[in-house]
């Protein structure tokens, strides 16, 4: 199974890192397991992982005036 | 030059080292205080107070932590001044964990997260999603899931456990989905 690029054991390491469980503990193999046959975990997963990179990717441009006006402030120059 | 290196010379008065950093970092902080505080304006102004604050407090960074991660604590100490000043229009996610445990699929999920840059409405429903999430909750969750910290390292930031972040992470996660999910059904 591949998601969005991301391999099944990242996506696994993701899910048993922030629950501080190891990726070979019981606890996350009877996760994967579960994930593997139950659709609505499955979605769940799929969509907090979506709204992770909604965030992850909602960024400004970070434009040369704000640089200047930033350096200006600091007293430093590029050079 | 290395990073310790350019640290160093920055810390002995080398302007052009101070400049480096400052150079290497403020998109960086830009963004993460956009992400906290949903304003270009207040995020640019944040922005600022903290590069004044790493120029005068540089002398202060010990090498114990990362760079990044010191400011980091300095970024997320201006924001939550900032958005702490608005507080009466957040929700309260303490005391009511399994109401935003929320397993229905009704909306439609299928937008393509590469896409976000270009879509107006749906910047709007992740901006009215994360004001709403409380900003000890907002940090965590931008540091640990955004920015891609540790465990540990978004802890030591915010002086919570390791399992107080985790505990505001899942929460933070939970909250947000059921927010989109919400919109994304209107």
């Amino acid at each position: 199974m591949k998601e969005n690029n991301v391999t099944c054991k990242e996506v696994m390491s993701h899910i048993c890192d922030s629950l501080g469980e190891e990726l070979d503990s019981p606890k996350c193999i009877a996760i994967k397991n579960h994930l593997d046959e139950c659709t609505d975990c499955r979605q769940y997963f799929n969509s907090v992982e979506k709204t992770i990179e909604f965030y992850k990717l909602y960024n400004l441009e970070f434009n040369p005036a704000m640089h200047n006006r930033l350096m200006d402030i600091l007293g430093l120059e590029d050079k | 030059m290395n990073e310790e290196q350019i640290i160093e010379a920055a810390k002995n008065g080398d302007r052009r080292a101070m400049a480096q950093l400052v150079k290497s970092y403020e998109k960086t902080i830009y963004n993460f205080a956009f992400k906290i505080c949903r304003s270009p304006e207040r995020a640019e102004n944040i922005m600022q107070e903290t590069f004044l604050s790493m120029v005068k407090s540089l002398n202060q960074f010990d090498g114990k932590s990362k760079l990044s991660t010191w400011l980091y604590r300095i970024v997320a100490n201006h924001c939550l001044m900032e958005v702490r000043k608005n507080r009466h229009q957040f929700v309260s996610i303490d005391d009511d964990e399994d109401g935003y445990y929320d397993n229905n699929f009704a909306g439609d999920w299928n937008l393509e997260p590469q896409n976000v840059t270009e879509n107006e409405e749906l910047k709007q429903i992740l901006d009215e999603a994360i004001t709403k999430l409380s900003p000890e909750y907002r940090v965590v969750f931008l540091l640990r899931d955004v920015e891609g910290l540790s465990t540990e390292e978004t802890g030591k930031i915010t002086e919570l456990s390791v399992p107080a972040v985790k505990s505001r992470l899942h929460r933070a996660r939970a909250f947000l989905r059921k927010e989109i999910n919400e919109a994304f059904k209107r």
